[in-house]
């Protein structure tokens, strides 16, 4: 059989939409489906050539007392998790990561982040120019679900220091959003708390800078105030995007 | 639940049409639409949770999940693009592939031969809204795979499985069975296109 292969790109989509994909690639390619939407439409595209499939998947009748949980949910505000994948893995590398490190040191490190001053100024683009010199900036600007707003992450290799402006998220007064580098081989490391409507500056540890390369994925996830509760799993995913060279 | 007679043409227009319109009161913030729609369709779309997770419990989790996020995502739906039962059908079905990623359960309990033996072209009335013109083409054209390629494909829809182990349970190299499923991909998407 010698059938052209497919684009990479469009072979990855198929896969995910077949359900191919372990955890990790699920994620990335979700990552992705926000990122390019050229891939998006990929991935639509193939969910359209195989939607008829589920027509033979039987139907059953769930237990009459789903409908009434989800009223309960609804009346209780109890909403849904993102569509987004909570990936096992990740969770369970940023426990083993929380474990290595201890609580002590996580918690150290969250706080801080919110003990810095907050800096409103400069914004990603008034960077003074000696420093861009130095060492060439990495951005991301990562769509929050469904919404135009975008979360801006500007990494300045040279000082080690993140610029993040979260003015595209709101403070619901109960949960906070953590921001989470994906390595390759060590899973999610948390890169610190988001401070929601503000734009903060952010130090990196030198172990987790050497991490951050063009091509870094990072995942926000939403997680209880103060940010993930070492022991426990990591929130939902609720956005994803990629650090890259301007 | 709402039983539907046989799916003839005129009647799975009728049957989209209304699901399209209680989607449109949905996107409007009608909660009364959620309960027609939850009527309509929650024995559909709980049969695709429960195939690809394989435990009724779990199937009924990612079935609330489901409503409870089509609440707050009605507005995502574009009427344009597809038809309202075959959008939540994949969306009923990414939510329990997200699930079964949680690795909280294990794979679909429904072997791959059963999965096969699904009688093709025989769509299940209840709520099977799709034309089956388009349906009856995709079923055509996978037919023309290899019977490996087949398998592959229809074992990874139907329950979710991963490369990894869809090839510990064909007993073959990860490579080939990639090598399998992305030759079959890619004939699928030509035979789909002719």
């Amino acid at each position: 059989m010698s059938e052209p292969e497919l684009p990479e790109r469009e072979i990855l989509a198929a896969e995910y939409v077949l359900g191919l994909l372990d955890a990790e690639a699920r994620l990335q390619a979700r990552g992705l489906m926000a990122s390019e939407a050229a891939f998006a439409a990929s991935v639509a595209r193939w969910e359209d050539r195989l939607a008829p499939l589920l027509d033979i998947m039987p139907p059953a009748a769930p237990d009459g007392d789903v409908w009434q949980r989800i009223q309960t949910a609804l009346d209780q505000g109890d909403l849904a998790e993102e569509p987004v994948i909570e990936v096992l893995a990740l969770r369970r590398r940023v426990r083993q990561w929380k474990i290595a490190t201890g609580f002590a040191a996580a918690a150290a490190v969250v706080l801080a982040f919110l003990a810095l001053p907050m800096t409103r100024g400069p914004g990603p683009g008034a960077i003074p120019a000696q420093q861009i010199a130095a060492a060439d900036p990495l951005v991301a600007s990562i769509p929050i679900g469904d919404t135009p707003l975008r979360l801006g992450v500007t990494y300045l290799p040279d000082r080690e220091e993140m610029l993040v402006s979260a003015s595209g998220l709101t403070a619901d007064g109960v949960h906070d959003h953590e921001l989470w580098l994906v390595t390759p081989d060590e899973g999610a490391k948390s890169l610190g708390v988001v401070v929601a409507g503000e734009e903060r500056r952010m130090a990196v540890g030198a172990a987790l800078a050497q991490r951050i390369e063009d091509g870094a994925q990072l995942v926000l996830t939403r997680e209880p105030l103060g940010g993930a509760v070492p022991g426990t799993e990591a929130g939902p995913v609720v956005a994803s995007g990629k650090l890259q060279k301007t | 639940m709402t039983s539907e007679p046989g799916p003839s043409p005129q009647h799975a227009d009728a049957a989209r049409a209304r699901l399209r319109e209680a989607m449109q009161r949905l996107a409007e913030g009608d909660r009364s639409a959620l309960e027609w729609i939850y009527q309509a369709t929650s024995a559909k779309l709980f049969g695709i949770c429960l195939r690809i997770l394989g435990d009724r419990g779990e199937a009924e989790d990612a079935l609330q999940d489901v409503y409870v996020s089509l609440w707050q995502r009605a507005k995502n739906y574009d009427p344009e693009r597809a038809s309202p039962i075959s959008w939540l059908a994949v969306f009923a079905r990414n939510r329990a592939i997200d699930r079964l990623r949680k690795g909280k359960v294990r794979s679909a309990a429904v072997s791959v031969d059963e999965a096969a033996g699904i009688p093709d072209h025989r769509p299940l009335a209840d709520a099977v809204l799709e034309s089956s013109e388009r349906s009856a083409r995709i079923h055509d054209c996978i037919g023309t795979l290899e019977e490996r390629q087949q398998d592959a494909i229809r074992t990874a829809f139907f329950e979710g499985s991963t490369y990894a182990e869809l090839a510990e349970r064909r007993g073959v190299p990860l490579g080939t069975m990639k090598s399998w499923v992305r030759r079959g991909l890619a004939r699928l998407k030509r035979c789909l296109e002719e």
